[in-house]
């Protein structure tokens, strides 16, 4: 399996995007700034082989995204990491129950993604 | 070494066996002959012990150095695990002050990437939500014509709060303190509604401030575990937001003169 992976960020915020880029070297990271543009781009990556998605964003939501994502027979397998500053009970169950395969809080440190990351693309 | 022990003669042998003297003698003499031999056996005997022993311990010191040289093996294992557990939490810290140093990177990245003051007024509120954890702040810049400050930038502000307007017109004695001293404030004081007040400083000058009113329910550490960050945004949200309001404001005054330039060649 190889160790550089193709990870998909559908994010609004411009600082979580660059967090990301340093923190998760040497993955490819492929950006999106809603979850409209992250449909679209999704066909020309279908070798994505996980998506950190944000919750709150403009055009399409983060939910409202999953729900097409787990609809896709192509890419419902794909395992999705919900990473939002949402952090009520209710908000995880919620992401978990919509087929979100982890639910991590913002403010977050780097261990908490590449644990994640490590975990889903493993079994992946 | 060799010896030999020649036979006794039988009695048949003996010419002279009837002399019980003569018989005697001789027996006599092969007794010591037997006795020298046997002191020679002896000899031999220590000399081939003394050479065994030369070359291998005994049993019992065999036992003694293997049990020195386990309790030697057992020091060395332990400070080798004294030396992983050093290394471990070594590797511990420098990933979090990596961890650190990378937020701190990224967050002054974003304040002078841009040159739009919009953009830069969304770096800041992407850093006090994403990096603080704050869910209710405001950013202040004072307002030396109307007095008070200018409201740029608030989220998550409940109604009524001083901070909710377009102005703040002082009054959050935490707040004023921090624009009049430019201190950076990280506790609740009596009727304050601030949880922290960062002043936001150009060269020597406090020009505005950064109140966070609220955090994430959800938000581990307090904030005075971001105080690097804090001094970050005091440091250079200022200065990147100025420089980019008076590039703005000369860009616009450049097109406005470019545009006139351009209707009086025109006529």
């Amino acid at each position: 399996m190889p160790l550089k992976k193709k990870i998909l960020v559908v994010e609004d915020s411009k600082l979580v995007h660059k967090m990301y880029e340093l923190m998760l070297r040497p993955h490819e990271i492929v950006h999106c700034y809603d979850g409209h543009e992250a449909l679209q781009n999704l066909g020309d990556h279908p070798d994505t082989e996980l998506i950190l998605l944000d919750l709150n964003m403009p055009r399409m939501s983060g939910l409202e995204f999953l729900g097409h994502i787990k609809a896709d027979p192509v890419f419902s397998l794909i395992p999705v990491v919900i990473v939002s500053t949402e952090g009520k009970e209710e908000d995880t169950q919620r992401g978990l129950e919509a087929g979100a395969a982890a639910y991590i809080t913002k403010p977050f440190q780097r261990e908490d993604i590449v644990e994640v990351i490590t975990r889903l693309t493993k079994t992946a | 070494m060799s010896a030999t022990l020649s036979k006794p003669p039988l009695a048949a042998e003996r010419g002279d066996a009837s002399s019980p003297k003569l018989a005697e003698a001789k027996l006599s003499e092969a007794l010591a002959q037997l006795r020298s031999l046997l002191g020679e056996a002896q000899q031999l005997a220590e000399v081939v012990q003394q050479k065994v022993m030369g070359s291998r311990k005994t049993p019992a010191a065999a036992v003694r150095a293997d049990a020195a040289r386990i309790e030697e093996l057992e020091r060395m294992l332990e400070a080798s695990q004294r030396d992983q557990q050093e290394l471990s939490d070594q590797l511990v810290d420098a990933e979090n002050l990596a961890g650190k140093l990378m937020s701190l990177y990224v967050a002054t990245y974003q304040l002078h990437v841009s040159l739009d003051p919009v953009e830069v007024q969304n770096a800041i509120a992407e850093i006090a939500k994403d990096l603080l954890g704050a869910s209710s702040f405001a950013l202040l810049i004072k307002d030396d014509v109307e007095g008070g400050c200018e409201v740029a930038l608030s989220q998550g502000v409940r109604d009524g709060s001083r901070f909710a307007g377009q102005h703040y017109m002082g009054g959050d004695a935490t707040v004023d303190a921090t624009l009049a001293d430019g201190i950076l404030r990280l506790e609740q004081q009596g009727e304050s509604e601030a949880l922290a007040a960062v002043p936001l400083r150009v060269e020597e000058a406090t020009v505005g401030a950064i109140v966070i009113l609220r955090l994430l329910d959800h938000k581990a550490t307090p904030l005075s575990e971001d105080r690097d960050i804090l001094d970050l945004l005091a440091a250079h949200a200022a200065s990147a937001l100025f420089a980019a309001r008076v590039y703005s404001k000369t860009d616009r005054k450049l097109r406005t003169l470019q545009s006139l330039v351009n209707l009086i060649r025109g006529a």
